[in-house]
């Protein structure tokens, strides 16, 4: 597809009072999903496309094609040329990214041919064995993408991304309770995978669902927060870090540049060189996607900013855009975490939730797949899904304790190209969580 | 393309498939965006194709999608889809079967008022421009954005039962916000709400009055930064039509989609708390809740002629006088669940796999206007624009915060309340309804992003509400 790209930029350097950035895109998808330990269904989708954006001064219009072909190409500049002139300014707009810089080359496996249907089904056959003994089934889904895009634009950059992550996300739901738990594997080296341990991890999930089903009133209660569930906060507050939220003046984090906002134990960063996270190579305008200390010792140090927005609100440049969290762990073992409660709840996973008020960092949400009751610090009771209203900010003051040990979690973005992420979280031991109704269902 | 489709169907019409179906659709797709009164995007997408083909073999689905029409193409998405069923039929108990439909063609061309993609770019700019402007940042108001959404979809179905549709229709998605900010708070409004899309051209930028509102949404978002929350723990709220679609949707419309009956959805959007059982005997709601599904209403966008596996378009009524019938159903869960299909199996784009999903889900008009119902009302809230949503995995605990809210004295609107946050319990907040306007007030309120499946689709349907009183909500919510 390379013709692609050089016939676009053979045409567009016609035109020397044009500025343009251009991205084409191989995505492939396998996607396998499960329900009562049975296939649902099984996806294969490709597609090939390509997003142009053409600049004239500040006038800017944008076209993408699916399947592109060098006369749809001409079709669409052709278009873009009748249209360019009749276009209202973008004042703020100053130039595409020049960032020059290559990311160090590496291998990409395209896991796609690497992990065949018949070798996934093998795996879920063995797990969904394991837990038919507990009365438990399978609900899940095991998927693999691969997707490579390739950047230019007028700034003379001609940079190329690959990536090719794995999700298996498995839920073990009891045939009669609907007790509910989970356990995810996630990254791009199916290498590390470990079956064994996946399956032991489920299994003792399965054994905490043996206790008996409670409810619990509203109220503020000291809780452990899965890694999952303390990722899914960050990936939240992240949105208050970048430039956009602060331009729209939404941002918890406005006029707090190397202030102190949260606890010493909360350090985030956002960071591609973590061979355990699935990396990127660039942002989508081709800036470089480098290490970015966010919260260091609960001083918040950076705004994420790309090359629109620092030529509108001045902040430093750095191609940012939170797909690669990491949260510090601490130093205690979780049993130790546990240990401390004397009564709360163990929170595994959330469900829906939704910003309140962003700039409070107040939102709400439910908790699923697994909440359990801690008493004398042990996990004695399954407890009925909740709702919480809260502000993430208060979550991060309120962190007494990190576990000693982070784990990779994947997160599947699912409302556009189906895109896979993952975060590095340690278990959270925090004081006072908002509990506002119980939804009376498992 | 029809003969191209017929000429797949045939390649699929061998002893070893059960079932085989192949959707093609060819989008236009326009999206405008103004930030600050400056046009901060103008994206386009023409002419863009997708393909899918679904078979079931071995009692398994096997789907592949692609976005390339070549020849070569095809015969690897046929090679694909079996090989996915074969292989995915390895983890199978128990196989997918439905009886047969009697085949139907259908053919429907939808003609917009003003179609955006031909109509003069100077024109649509102008328009937008002058809203865009007149809402940029002015005194408390720090942000602001407009944007637009066009849509044509062209689709072509056909399958090895003999049934083929051809159709053509248009959406349109226009909504303006403004963002104020004083003292470290923010607060804002939008118009006409989230659920602003809706079938048809440029008209719409028309019909919701965006010029006539600007000043509306500047004042209200003004005043919402000074005006108190509500304080009380249970009260009375008329919900406005903005704002009752979307709760509509979440407690009923996912609810009684029954794919979640069986755990389709669990890894991701979750199941219901609804049970076969409940069929025909559960208390949902009042005596006044009616509730259906009619994707035979050409002025919602869930109006099609038949559905993406074959089924004509047909109404379902799923709650009646209080009482929970029916669902929202594919051909496979219709027949597990020992009913007709509901006609709701859809897809978003070709090379989305099909899945069941709301139309045209509609709660049936009651008596009287708006202004009758708040003239009823001794003390409480009218509350419209949706803010923030959140319901569980069974869609039976929501809490919902609106952008604002109107405090009613005495069957008059005395002041305003910011962020009015109300929860409850799915059944329970349906029974507490005793009060719903009529036809006068009745309307299609859509939207094009309702999410569901793995990999995600996003939905455009309609939801036909008017606005209905609910009694002694909580609406306390302490932070």
């Amino acid at each position: 597809m390379q013709n692609i790209l050089s016939h676009l930029k053979d045409t567009l350097n016609q035109y020397p009072d044009f500025k343009y950035s251009a991205s084409l895109t191989l995505w492939q998808t396998d996607f396998l999903r499960f329900y009562r330990s049975q296939t649902n269904y099984n996806i294969s989708k490709e597609s090939t496309s390509l997003s142009v954006n053409i600049y004239k001064l500040k006038k800017a219009y944008s076209f993408s094609i699916d399947n592109p072909t060098t006369e749809k190409i001409d079709a669409a500049i052709k278009t873009a040329l009748n249209v360019i002139d009749t276009l209202p300014e973008d004042p703020h707009f100053v130039d595409v990214e020049s960032d020059p810089r290559v990311a160090t080359p590496r291998t990409i496996c395209n896991n796609i041919l690497a992990i065949p249907l018949e070798h996934k089904t093998k795996i879920l056959s063995r797990i969904a064995h394991s837990v038919e003994a507990h009365n438990f089934e399978l609900f899940g889904t095991f998927i693999c993408n691969f997707s490579s895009t390739t950047l230019i634009n007028s700034n003379q950059l001609l940079k190329t991304g690959s990536y090719s992550p794995i999700y298996l996300e498995i839920k073990a739901v009891h045939r009669e309770s609907q007790v509910t738990v989970m356990e995810t594997f996630g990254g791009d080296d199916f290498a590390a995978f470990d079956l064994d341990d996946f399956e032991d991890r489920l299994l003792q999930k399965i054994a905490y669902t043996k206790n008996p089903i409670t409810d619990v009133d509203a109220g503020q209660y000291d809780v452990i927060l899965a890694p999952r569930c303390f990722a899914e906060f960050v990936q939240y507050l992240s949105y208050g870090m970048s430039a956009y939220a602060l331009d729209q003046r939404s941002s918890y984090f406005e006029g707090k540049i190397d202030s102190k906002v949260f606890p010493e134990i909360i350090s985030i960063t956002d960071d591609p060189m973590d061979h355990e996270l699935i990396r990127r190579d660039y942002n989508s305008d081709g800036h470089i996607y480098e290490t970015l200390k966010l919260i260091d010792k609960g001083f918040f140090r950076s705004f994420m900013c790309n090359s629109y927005y620092h030529h509108k609100t001045g902040l430093p440049k750095n191609g940012n855009s939170a797909l690669c969290l990491r949260i510090d762990h601490g130093n205690e073992a979780l049993d130790e975490m546990i240990g401390q409660i004397k009564k709360g709840l163990y929170i595994s996973s959330l469900h829906y939730m939704n910003f309140i008020n962003p700039k409070e960092t107040s939102l709400t949400g439910l908790t699923r797949d697994g909440t359990f009751l801690i008493e004398d610090g042990k996990i004695t009771k399954v407890v009925n899904n909740l709702r919480f209203t809260e502000r993430i900010s208060r979550i991060m003051e309120n962190t007494l304790v990190l576990e000693n040990r982070a784990y990779t979690i994947p997160f599947s973005d699912n409302y556009d190209r189906f895109d896979i992420q993952t975060v590095k979280a340690p278990h959270a031991l925090v004081k006072g969580f908002n509990i506002t109704s119980s939804t009376r269902t498992i | 393309m029809k003969a191209m489709i017929n000429s797949i169907i045939s390649k699929l019409n061998t002893s070893d498939i059960e079932f085989a179906d192949v959707r093609i659709t060819i989008t236009d797709y326009e999206d405008i965006g103004f930030e600050n009164g400056h046009l901060r995007g103008y994206d386009s997408a023409m002419d863009s194709i997708a393909i899918g083909i679904r078979v079931l073999m071995q009692g398994c689905w096997g789907f592949a999608g692609a976005r390339d029409l070549s020849e070569k193409s095809i015969d690897t998405l046929i090679k694909t889809a079996k090989t996915n069923a074969k292989h995915g039929s390895l983890f199978l108990r128990e196989k997918v079967t439905f009886p047969k439909l009697t085949p139907s063609t259908a053919e429907y061309n939808f003609v917009p008022e003003i179609d955006p993609f031909t109509m003069s770019k100077e024109e649509k700019l102008s328009l937008l421009g002058e809203i865009a402007t007149s809402i940029k940042p002015q005194g408390m108001i720090v942000h602001s954005y407009l944007s637009a959404e066009f849509e044509k979809q062209e689709k072509y179905y056909a399958n090895t039962e003999g049934s083929y549709s051809h159709t053509v229709v248009y959406n349109t998605l226009p909504i303006m916000n403004v963002i104020s900010a004083d003292s470290g708070q923010i607060q804002s409004r939008t118009w006409p709400g989230h659920m602003s899309a809706g079938r048809g051209g440029f008209e719409l930028l028309h019909k919701h009055e965006f010029l006539a509102n600007t000043e509306r949404i500047i004042k209200e978002a003004t005043d919402l930064l000074k005006a108190p929350v509500i304080t009380e723990d249970k009260a009375d709220i008329i919900i406005g039509c903005g704002h009752l679609a979307l709760q509509l949707h979440e407690s009923v419309g996912h609810a009684t989609e029954a794919d979640r009956i069986f755990g389709q959805e669990i890894s991701y959007a979750g199941k219901t708390f609804i049970k076969p059982k409940m069929l025909g005997n559960f208390r949902y709601g009042s005596e006044l809740v009616n509730i259906y599904s009619d994707s035979t209403d050409p002025k919602g966008m869930g109006y099609h002629p038949m559905d993406d596996e074959g089924v004509p378009g047909r109404r379902t009524d799923v709650i009646t006088n209080g009482i929970l019938k029916n669902q929202q159903t594919s051909r496979h869960i219709a027949h597990l669940l020992g009913l007709e299909p509901s006609s709701n199996m859809k897809a978003s784009f070709a090379d989305d796999f099909p899945l069941v999903r709301m139309t045209n889900f509609c709660l049936a008009p009651g008596k009287g206007s708006l202004e009758e119902l708040i003239c009823a009302t001794e003390h409480g809230y009218l509350l419209d624009f949706t803010k923030t949503w959140s319901i569980d995995d069974n869609r039976y605990n929501f809490q919902f915060t609106t952008e604002i809210g109107y405090r009613i004295d005495n069957g008059k609107i005395t002041s305003i309340v910011k962020e009015p946050t109300y929860f409850g319990i799915t059944p329970e907040f349906w029974n507490a309804c005793d009060a719903i306007c009529g036809e006068e007030e009745w309307d299609y309120y859509s939207t094009y992003h309702c999410g569901k499946g793995e990999p995600g689709q996003v939905m455009r349907l309609s939801h036909g509400v008017a606005p209905a009183r609910f009694k002694n909500v909580n609406v306390r919510v302490s932070l």
